[in-house]
């Protein structure tokens, strides 16, 4: 009975470990975000970036964060770019962000209470996308500048349409913080 | 704790009587199975006169006036199961019944019925009645009611036993003795079996289950079909439910026979339930769907040979909580924060929309028995199992409505056991499996998996030892296990490169127990369990964001099996006629036990913050004790107190081991009336009163820096329940009337994964009727 036992034992080891799994489908993720651009216009039409890239996605290698010194007591327009850098072409994903822009918001707030951040663009209900900013420098500092962007916030909460994120609700899809610098 | 009053319909003997007379006789005897004691106040009724009789002091009963044919009896006692029985009347004749009315926890310890394995180990038993009685819920929250189980939730319809602080792969489920296969790592999956199927449910408090394949860390949940039965006629149960939280209709129906040539039974289950509601706010999107079937046949080639096939799909569709789907850090805490959760509506509604869960679970099994000898029999099953899980999360650009996990696994399992008895009284057990599990993602996610595809080999066999000697039992066994684990892994890169692994583990197990009756009123039982447990696919490979947590989950290479050492020690005792308590004292010890480690690192993703989570191991010590304890203050008035008190640690980290269940005190009393109640022309039987309540601790043993909030306070919640049977003609009609939460109270509960953004749901009326026929 053991010698059997032992024999079938061996023998299903054998079989089990020669078959193996067929290569997976390696998909190519269509919702990932791997870059935030925020660029500043001044009226001569002078520009100053900020830059979060993190082109492998979430672990693997530090995105990298920069930002350019911005001038004081300035107005600027803001215009925020959001792409898919692993697609080929480079999938820029601030157009899906437009198309369903009433389930999106992005959302500005700086530790320096000297720049004033407004929302210069609407949703199809009225309420503020975010995708296009009005951006104005007061004296010079140092603070730190937080762009996020949820998905399906609840825009007619309280506060939100005036940029108030705390009753907005939904998911965070981009979260990232620049240096900001004014001179 | 549910009334552990078992009844089992065993033997029907049909004596011979004589004298040809135009009118025929039907005596009996009904006899406690357990004790041999008679049983008073047994209702016995003829459906086809309508004539019936009680039984006396002695299990007595004579039903007069009888023609010879084809009867029905409905035999019903207080707190049981209400039975049917069919025979054929010629002559005068008389009957015998053994009815297992196990009414103390303390008639445990003479255990002879055949559908209870006896054991050393520590068998809690939900029978029929109790299943069907809470035919509402799932199978986790109905195990709840166990002391030692708890559940681990997410939300009040997803959830998964916890047994004696162990879940999930830790525990091995076994649906009509097959190794449930799924997806049983995630914390959110509940297992895919219809309760309604089930006509016994055993939770083994164990400390190694050698005759089943899976981890072998202790304790085993059976759920057992219930049996074709003898009745040549059709027959069968209806029962309907209603939930007043979540406004939940659900419908069983069973119906069989048994002919000469097959025996057949088919059981159907239809649920579907809204928006549960808390006392205050409604818990918006957590409704769900089910619809089951199940199908046995079971035929008897010859005395020698019987072949038995069951085939069974399950399919539900679960809401989670919308304000529960969050993503970072800063989401969370903003949850917290939140006296209602996000997304709160003031209407109810049935509709369940993303984030939800999507399951199908169908398993075909065939199964023959060949009897060698009356103490010697062959086994040979074979079974098969498809799960196919989906979860949709909330999506950019219209893909919310394809899912975002999406998981086909494919199981297929042989088992050959032999039984046999030897010349100096040892009964002993032998098989050999096999279990093949194919894993296989869904590219139509459009999302890296969380964990990669898969087969794995596991064979596997076993012996177990048992033999009574005087007043001890005594068993022992051993189980060798092989794991091949082939894995097929994606690199998280950007190039996204196939890396193939392979895993061969050899586990051994082992366990010994001894009872012990001292005396017909005290018994000890001592059991000893090695086990091994190889990691898991996801706590080896996983890796990403796991969105549901608001963290970064790593899986770890290195990590090795884990080995458990547990001890039980359970003493029954009756310390007079009315009064009993069982208490069960385990220990446990884990090597290289698995678990999430928050680790240092917080990473910076497009999405924020993130804290880093990696699959460690470390040395962990679980010990509790369950009490249970009766008091009889009278016939009809009768109470259970229960306490669990749990504890775990992490010993070299010097922490408590998270998700260990709060302690929870139970207590409830009964009022039965052994007689029944008129009231006009309807006379109601079996009336039953309860009132129950259930106190749970807070779980004060997580530190501010294992979890994101403290675990909630302790609370209490009281309920009510009612229940009587009426006859109209050959129909049995049992209702029930529950109330649960009476005092609507606010509260959280330290397993429910929503506790992070709701309370836990208020007031709910449930009222239900059971039609046998």
């Amino acid at each position: 009975m053991k010698k059997i036992v032992s024999i079938i034992l061996l023998f299903a080891v054998v079989l089990f470990s020669s078959c193996s799994k067929d290569d997976p489908v390696t998909t190519i993720p269509q919702e990932v975000i791997t870059t935030l651009n925020y660029t500043l216009t001044s009226s001569t039409g002078e520009t100053f970036q900020f830059k979060f890239i993190d082109p492998d996605g979430d672990g693997g290698i530090a995105p990298t964060v920069s930002s350019e010194i911005i001038p004081a007591n300035t107005v600027f327009t803001g215009r925020i770019q959001v792409l898919n850098e692993t697609l080929d072409p480079v999938e820029d994903v601030t157009l899906e962000v437009k198309e369903e822009d009433l389930e999106h918001q992005f959302f500005f707030s700086s530790t320096l209470n000297t720049t004033v951040i407004s929302y210069q663009d609407q949703d199809a209900s009225g309420n503020p996308l975010g995708v296009e900013t009005g951006f104005m420098t007061g004296a010079s500092g140092n603070g730190q500048l937080t762009i996020i962007l949820r998905h399906e916030p609840i825009k007619d909460a309280e506060g939100v349409s005036e940029g108030d994120i705390t009753n907005a609700g939904g998911e965070t899809d981009i979260e990232v913080s620049f240096e900001l610098d004014v001179q | 704790m549910y009334n552990k009053l078992l009844i089992f319909f065993l033997s029907l003997f049909v004596l011979n009587g004589y004298g040809q007379t135009e009118t025929l006789n039907v005596k009996g005897y009904i006899k406690d199975q357990s004790t041999g004691e008679p049983l008073e106040y047994v209702n016995i009724i003829c459906n086809e006169t309508k004539t019936g009789s009680v039984t006396d002091s002695f299990g007595f009963f004579i039903i007069s006036d009888l023609y010879s044919g084809h009867f029905h009896f409905t035999i019903s006692h207080i707190g049981c199961e209400t039975q049917l029985v069919f025979a054929d009347i010629e002559t005068d004749t008389t009957l015998y019944f053994t009815l297992d009315h196990t009414d103390h926890i303390i008639d445990d310890i003479v255990i002879t019925g055949s559908n209870i394995p006896l054991s050393t180990e520590k068998f809690e038993t939900l029978t029929s009645q109790d299943i069907s009685d809470s035919g509402y819920k799932n199978i986790s929250n109905i195990l709840e009611s166990i002391s030692g189980v708890s559940t681990l939730k997410n939300g009040s319809g997803i959830s998964k036993p916890v047994v004696h602080g162990l879940y999930g792969n830790r525990i091995t489920i076994l649906n009509n003795g097959v190794a449930q296969a799924g997806q049983q790592w995630g914390n959110d999956h509940s297992p895919e079996i219809d309760p309604l199927v089930a006509n016994q449910i055993n939770v083994i408090k164990g400390t190694s289950s050698l005759e089943y394949m899976g981890s072998n860390l202790g304790s085993v949940i059976l759920v057992q079909p219930q049996n074709i039965g003898t009745e040549p006629h059709l027959n069968g149960k209806a029962s309907y439910f209603f939930e007043s939280n979540g406004l939940t209709h659900a419908t069983n129906i069973q119906i069989g026979k048994k002919t000469k040539k097959i025996g057949w039974r088919l059981n159907g289950t239809i649920k579907k339930g809204g928006d549960k509601k808390t006392p205050s706010y409604f818990l918006n999107n957590t409704g769900t769907e089910e619809a089951n079937l199940a199908l046995t046949l079971e035929k008897k080639h010859s005395e020698k040979l019987k072949t038995n096939f069951y085939a069974s799909t399950f399919n539900t569709q679960l809401g989670v909580l919308r304000g529960s789907h969050i993503s970072n850090l800063t989401d969370l805490e903003q949850a917290f924060q939140k006296e209602k959760p996000f997304f709160t509506e003031d209407n109810f509604s049935y509709a369940i929309d993303a984030p939800k869960q999507k399951i199908n679970h169908h398993l075909l099994k065939l199964k023959s028995s060949y009897f060698l000898t009356d103490t010697n029999w062959l086994n040979f099953t074979l079974a098969s199992q498809l799960n196919i899980r989906k979860e949709f999360d909330i999506r950019r650009g219209g893909r919310t409505d394809t899912p975002a996990l999406s998981l086909k696994q494919y199981a297929l399992f042989l088992e050959g056991k032999y039984h046999t008895h030897s010349n100096n009284g040892w009964k002993i057990n032998s098989g050999i499996q096999v279990n093949i599990i194919d894993n296989t993602n869904d590219p139509e996610t459009g999302i890296l998996p969380l964990i990669p595809d898969y087969i794995s080999y596991e064979s596997g066999a076993f012996v177990t030892f048992q033999n009574s000697i005087n007043m001890s039992l005594i068993e022992f066994g051993f189980r060798y296990s092989n794991f091949i684990q082939n894995v097929v892994t994606i690199s998280k890169d950007v190039n996204q490169q196939i890396i193939r692994f392979q895993n061969i583990y050899n586990n051994l197990s082992g366990s010994a127990g001894w009872r012990y009756k001292a005396n017909e009123n005290l018994s000890y039982a001592l059991n000893v369990g090695f086990g091994q447990r190889s990691p898991g696919i996801n706590e080896l490979y996983s890796g990403g964001l796991h969105q549901g947590v608001s963290g970064i989950e790593e899986g770890n290479l290195d990590l090795k099996t884990e080995s458990s050492l547990k001890s039980t020690f359970t003493i029954l005792a009756g310390i007079s006629n009315h009064i009993s308590f069982e208490s069960l004292l385990y220990f446990q010890n884990i090597g290289n036990y698995i678990f999430l480690e928050p680790q240092d690192e917080i990473r910076l993703t497009i999405r924020g913050a993130f804290p880093v989570f990696k699959y460690e191991q470390t040395q962990a010590q679980i010990f509790g004790l369950d009490i249970n304890a009766n008091i009889d203050f009278s016939e009809s008035i009768k109470s259970t107190f229960g306490y669990s008190y749990i504890k775990g640690k992490d010993v070299t980290n010097k922490v408590a081991l998270i998700n260990i269940p709060s302690n929870v005190l139970t207590s409830k009393i009964d009022y039965e009336s052994i007689h029944a109640i008129k009231i006009g022309n309807s006379k109601f039987e079996n009336l039953g009163f309860e009132i129950n309540g259930r106190y749970v601790f807070k779980q004060n043993d997580i530190t501010s820096d294992q979890d994101f909030v403290t675990p909630p306070e302790a609370y209490f919640l009281l309920g009510l329940e009612m229940s009587t049977e009426i006859q109209i003609s050959s129909t049995r009609l049992r209702w029930i009337l529950k109330a649960e939460n009476i005092l609507n109270v606010e509260y959280r509960d330290y397993l429910n994964r929503q506790r992070y953004f709701a309370d836990d749901i208020g007031f709910n009326l449930i009222t239900g009727f059971n039609l046998k026929f």
